[in-house]
This record gives C-alpha cells, structure tokens and sequence, in this order.
C-alpha cells in the first residue's frame, strides 16, 4: 500500500529529466519538485514541453534521461497507478455507462469491484450525476462529459493529481468546480500539479509556479517570490497630458497604455518622484498608484530575457 | 505480481470489459439472431427440397399384385423409400390417387402394367417398376430372370474420360463449402472488430488515461481475448444451432456436422483469429480515426480474401497439391484446413503441422505487433509509418 507523504513535504520530485523527439528538444533538463498539500502550476507556452512531463512522470512516455521520484524513491508502476492523471486530450469511451466506466478505471487502477463500484457512485453523486450512471457518456452534455473526466482522475483514490490543462473549454461554473475540488484535494494532502494558460486563474489558485520554455524550468516558487526582482510599476492618471507625454521622464520606462492610463516602470535604484512631479505638471492627476506585475507580466517578462538568439519554432508539446 | 488488481490481472478486467461491452450491443444481439434465422430457414429449405423424408405409397390391383415382390425388392435396392399397400380395384385405386392417399397405382396386367399417377412417377419408382416387369416377362417367355442378369452383367461399355464433365456439388463439398464461408466471414469480423476498438481508444483519446495505469501490452492482448471469446461464443451459439438443426432433420447425413468435427472448426477460428486480429490490431494502431481503418488493415485483409479464393478453387480437390500445400500455410490454415477436415480425411500429421505453423507465427506476431501498437498507440494525427512503427522511430 503507498501511503501519501507528509504534508509540505517533498513529494513529487522531477530530477534533470530530458526528451528529444529527433532533432526537436522537448525536454531540456527539467527539474521541479512538488510537495505535499500544495496545488503546483505548470505555465508556458505551447510547445514548452509541459504535456512531456507529464507524460513522463506518469510512465506514459520514457525520458531519455533523468529521473522521477515519489517520497524519495523512483516512480515505479504501482506508484504510477495511484497518480490520478487527466491528459490534455480528454477521453471516455462514448459508449459506456458512466457509472459503470468509471468502476472499471478504479478497477485499473488497483481497486476491489466493490469498492469501484461504491467509489463511481460516491463521485458522481457529488458531481451531481448520480441519477446518470446509466446513461452513456456520449449522452451527457459537454459540461458533464469533463466533470466524469475529472471524476476519472479522482475515483479510485489517487495519492498525487496530475492534470494537463484541467481548465481549458470549462465553463465558467465548471471552473469554479475544479479550483474547488485542486484546493480540497491539496488540503487533504495531496500533491496537486497542473498545466494551464490562464494565468490569471493559476495565480489565484496556485500555491506555487514553475514556468517552463524551451523544456527548462526558467522560473518557480509563489507569485510574491516571482514577483521579487521584478521591475516596480505605476499607474499614472492624467488626463491633460499630451500626446507622447511620459516617453522621456528621468528613471522610468514607459510600458503601455490603456483605458486607465500610462503605465510606467521605474528603473532599479530610482524613486518615483520624479515621476509623480512631472505628472502634476502636466495639470490634474487623477490617479497614481502601485501595480503589482502579474502572473502575466512575470511570464512575459520572463520568456523575453529567455528568448533564444534567433527563432526557434518547437513542435514538440 | 505488480498488476493485480485486487487479485484479478488487468489483462481480464480489460477483457472482460470487451465482453460485457460487445455481448451487449445490436452487432452481438442483432447479428446472432439473424445467423440463427437464416440457418434455420436453410435447414428447413433442404428438408423440404431434398423432399426425402415421405415415402412414395404404391398400390396394386388384384391384376398386378404378381410384381409386388420384386419390384419392392428392386425399389429398396435402389434405395427408394416407398409403402406398398393391395388395392381392391382399378375404380378404387383411381379414386384414392385423386383423393391424394396414394402417389402410384399400378393396374393392368404384370407384362404390360399402367401406372396411374396424378402427374408424374417418381424416378426411381418408374425404374424399379420397369425391371419388375422385365423379370416378368422373362419368366412369361420361359427364363430365369437370375441366369439372364448374370448373362448380360458385365456387357457394359467401360468409359475411359479424358476430361470429366463438373457432376455439380456434392452435399460434402456444399457443407464444407458452409464452413469455409463461415470460417471467412467471422475471421474478417471478428478481425475487424478488434481494429476498430483499437482505433476507438486512439480516436476517443481515452488511450492515455489507460496507458498510464495498463501496459500496453497487457492492453492489447486483453482486447484480444475478450473479443476473441465474443467472437467463439457467437460461432458456438450459431454451430449448436446447425447441429441440433442437422441432427434432427437428417438434412445432411455425413460427418460434417459431428460435435467433434464442429469443434475442430472452433479451434481453427481461434487459432485464426489470433493470427488476424493480432495483426489488424498492430496496423489499426497506425491510424487515429475510424475512417482510416479499412486502409489500413487491407493489406492483411488481402491474405483473408486470397484463403477464401483457395477454399473455393480447392474445393472439388481437397487432396491435391494445391490444397495441401496452402493449408499448411498460417495465413490460409485456418479457413483451407477446415474446409479441407470438413470435406476429406486429412491425414493427421497435415493438421498437426499447420496448427504447429500457426502457432510459431502467432508467437512472432504478437512480438512484433506488441511493438508496432506501443510505437504508435499514443501518436495521434497523421498515420505512422510501418517501418516506423516497427522501429519506434
């Protein structure tokens, strides 16, 4: 029996794993580790190699070199068979019932008929579909098809969850459902990892980050440690300035602007005053605040100072 | 062992899923029905075709009752079956053969008898009624109807041809023939079948999940079997039905539909069925949608096709060279050799070394395609390539 690992221990541990698919790297010596009780987001761009890590710390597919480690010891197939896994391409068989499909996948993955049985019903009652378990998946909505997908990942009592962009075409209601079930699965003390394109949601939900591109984890830990190091930002409100205003103004850089205002970042080692006394020149000053970077600016900021020396289109995923 | 699963190996929960499944749907259902029907519907239009199960009733008169003896002698020598009865009468027994209660009524005199029927004399009926009353006439002139046959046995031309005219069917070659067919198309479906759910998987993406909990070995080879035992259930349900449709209507009186010879079609299927469907599974890999199946498995479905030409090419000839040699070979064993144990004595060694053949081919196959399904059960999109999939490149 594998038990689960102490909470806020280390318990998922992705060693200098790599992957070549030919010519194209997939995986460059990617190394993270999850602990125990904490939800982990996985952030890059397509083709970044996150879908290959998964794939490997679920044995689906080998790496060609480096090692995944579960509480310290090498994944082995009965450690595999207790991760619950949702890949990126969902899948159900359309034409088996749902009660009695996700009983067999609890049967494959090392539970006892009864206790598959029991476990199908508890998790779709709890989705609300308990009514169902006849019907055959084809016959469920779009919305439902995914949450007997996730019931998939969760029915036979996984001791990690690994899930390949759980959030991609949920609804909003669905999304709800999901971060809902990460969180309580991580406060129960699993490790919880998941890939995801909506930043805004991984930074709300996700205890930790890694980012990966180009098969490398280029930066991990929370959003308040991505955060240090990044350069400080202002909102600046002015409604009489002129156009081209602010392009120029000592120890700052202009970054953009929107429906708010202008947005400046302040050069390392200055203070924004300067900025603040050339606004009030320009007349009234609605605004002027802190803007905290976000998860979405971290990772464009980022993937810039990581971007190669000529384009490098990656097909592999 | 590390892939039980609460005491029973993955290898039957993914086959005993094949078998609720399939057991389950119209194919199963739908097709079994029909298959019984259309036997049964066969049988009953032999019975009533072949036409041999009522005796042909002949009376005589109190005029011709001098032939009674010899032509019921003659008749059962030439193994007609027919019910002799005295009639009163000529008036009497032209009125029961109007009535319908007798076929033939022989009036007149024993060396010049009339036949009195309601349209035509059964074939054999008419021969041994001829031969009574030559003997008649012999014995009217004076000779002994005995000493004249063995005068004049003997007399006949002997034939000598070069190129015999087709005689037709016989009902061992139509029965093994059945076999052959039965054989071919449960192969191919059955076949078929096992490509089509490994597409499934791959189409439906539910192979990932799967994968990481299930070797795919252990996936495959529980597909396999599951609808494999589908598969022999269905023929077995089918086979019962002719036997005991067989056994009870005397349809075709030869060793063909023997428990023991229904058996050995069984194991051939298995056998086959194994052969095929590992192939079909490892080339059904290549391909991600359902559409490219047929493509993909043709050109193992070509060596099916081409089995079921030898059945038919051989069938006239089971123990000529041809038949002999391709029976041996797996790709046409299963179906050549069946029809070959359906139709002739195949002399035991023969059966036994086709079995050992096929039996070394599947043990090379499943290698081989294990590898070919694991290469390419996870790349979706554009089918790979068979060198590829061999390869794992």
């Amino acid at each position: 029996m594998i038990g689960q690992v102490a909470s806020g221990k280390r318990a998922l541990e992705i060693d200098n794993i790599s992957k070549r698919y030919g010519d194209v790297v997939a995986l460059d010596k990617l190394s993270l580790d999850v602990a125990s009780g904490e939800v982990f987001g996985f952030v890059g761009r397509n083709g970044a190699g996150k879908t290959t890590a998964m794939r490997i710390v679920l044995g689906v597919l080998d790496g060609d070199e480096g090692e995944v480690r579960f509480a310290g010891t090498p994944l082995t197939l009965e450690v595999r068979r207790r991760i619950g896994y949702m890949p990126e391409e969902r899948g159900l068989y359309p034409k088996m019932p749902l009660g009695e499909q996700l009983a067999y996948l609890a049967e494959l993955h090392g539970m006892s008929p009864v206790a598959a049985g029991a476990a199908a019903q508890t998790w779709l009652e709890r989705f609300g579909l308990g009514e169902r378990a006849k019907d055959d998946v084809q016959r469920l909505s779009m919305g439902n098809q995914q949450r007997v997908q996730l019931a998939a990942a969760l029915v036979f009592d996984p001791i990690m969850l690994v899930l390949d962009e759980p959030f991609s075409s949920l609804d909003p209601v669905a999304v709800d459902v999901m971060s809902a079930v990460l969180r309580e699965r991580a406060d129960a003390g699993l490790p919880v990892i998941f890939s995801s394109h909506e930043l805004e949601l991984v930074e709300r939900i996700c205890d930790r980050i890694a980012i990966v591109n180009r098969g490398k984890v280029v930066a991990h830990g929370t959003v308040a440690e991505l955060r240090t190091g990044a350069a400080e930002r202002r909102l600046v409100d002015v409604p009489n300035a002129a156009a081209g205003w602010g392009e120029d103004i000592p120890g700052t850089t202009f970054v953009s602007r929107d429906g708010h205002g202008l947005l400046f970042e302040i050069d390392p080692g200055t203070d924004d005053q300067a900025l603040l006394h050339a606004a009030l020149a320009t007349g009234p000053v609605r605004e002027f605040h802190r803007v905290q970077p976000s998860l979405g600016d971290i990772f464009r900021t980022v993937l810039q100072e990581d971007a190669p020396p000529t384009v490098q289109q990656e097909d592999a995923s | 062992m590390s892939d039980d699963t609460g005491g029973r190996p993955i290898i039957f929960l993914v086959a005993w899923r094949e078998i609720r499944i399939r057991l389950r749907s119209r194919v199963f259902t739908g097709g079994t029905v029909a298959m019984v029907v259309l036997i049964a519907v066969g049988i009953g239009a032999a019975t009533l075709l072949l036409g041999k199960t009522t005796s042909v009733r002949v009376g005589f008169d109190s005029a011709t009752q001098a032939l009674e003896q010899t032509f019921t002698a003659s008749a059962n020598a030439l193994g007609a079956e027919i019910t002799v009865s005295d009639i009163a009468d000529d008036g009497a027994g032209r009125a029961q053969v109007t009535a319908g209660t007798l076929d033939v009524l022989v009036t007149g005199s024993p060396t010049a008898p009339v036949a009195v029927v309601k349209a035509t004399v059964p074939t054999l009926v008419e021969t041994a009624l001829n031969s009574a009353v030559v003997d008649a006439r012999l014995i009217a002139a004076g000779l002994q109807p005995g000493a004249v046959a063995s005068a004049v046995g003997g007399a006949h031309l002997q034939v000598d041809a070069l190129q015999p005219a087709s005689t037709g069917r016989t009902p061992t070659q139509i029965s093994a023939l059945v076999v052959g067919i039965a054989l071919y198309i449960a192969l191919g479906l059955y076949g078929t079948f096992v490509a089509q759910g490994v597409v499934e998987e791959k189409a439906t993406r539910i192979i990932e999940i799967l994968l990481a909990t299930v070797p795919p070995s252990r996936l495959l080879a529980g597909k396999i079997i599951g609808i494999g035992l589908v598969g022999l259930l269905q023929l077995s349900i089918i086979a019962t039905v002719a036997l005991v449709g067989v056994t009870l209507t005397h349809v075709v009186s030869i060793p063909t539909f023997t428990l023991v010879a229904i058996l050995g079609y069984l194991m051939w299927f298995m056998l086959g069925f194994l052969l095929y469907a590992t192939a079909y599974a490892a080339v059904a890999a290549t391909v991600s949608r359902q559409e490219e199946v047929q493509g993909a498995i043709a050109p193992i479905q070509i060596f099916l096709i081409l089995s079921y030409v030898l059945v038919i090419a051989t069938l006239s000839n089971p123990s000529g060279p041809l038949a002999t040699v391709a029976s041996l070979l797996p790709p046409f064993a299963p179906t050549l050799m069946a029809v070959r144990m359906a139709g002739s004595d195949v002399p035991p060694w023969q059966v036994g070394l086709a079995v050992g053949l096929i039996l070394v081919s599947i043990g090379g196959l499943i290698q081989l395609a294990g590898r070919m399904y694991s290469n390419s059960i996870l790349r979706l999109g554009a089918p790979v390539r068979l060198l590829d999939a061999i390869r794992g490149k």
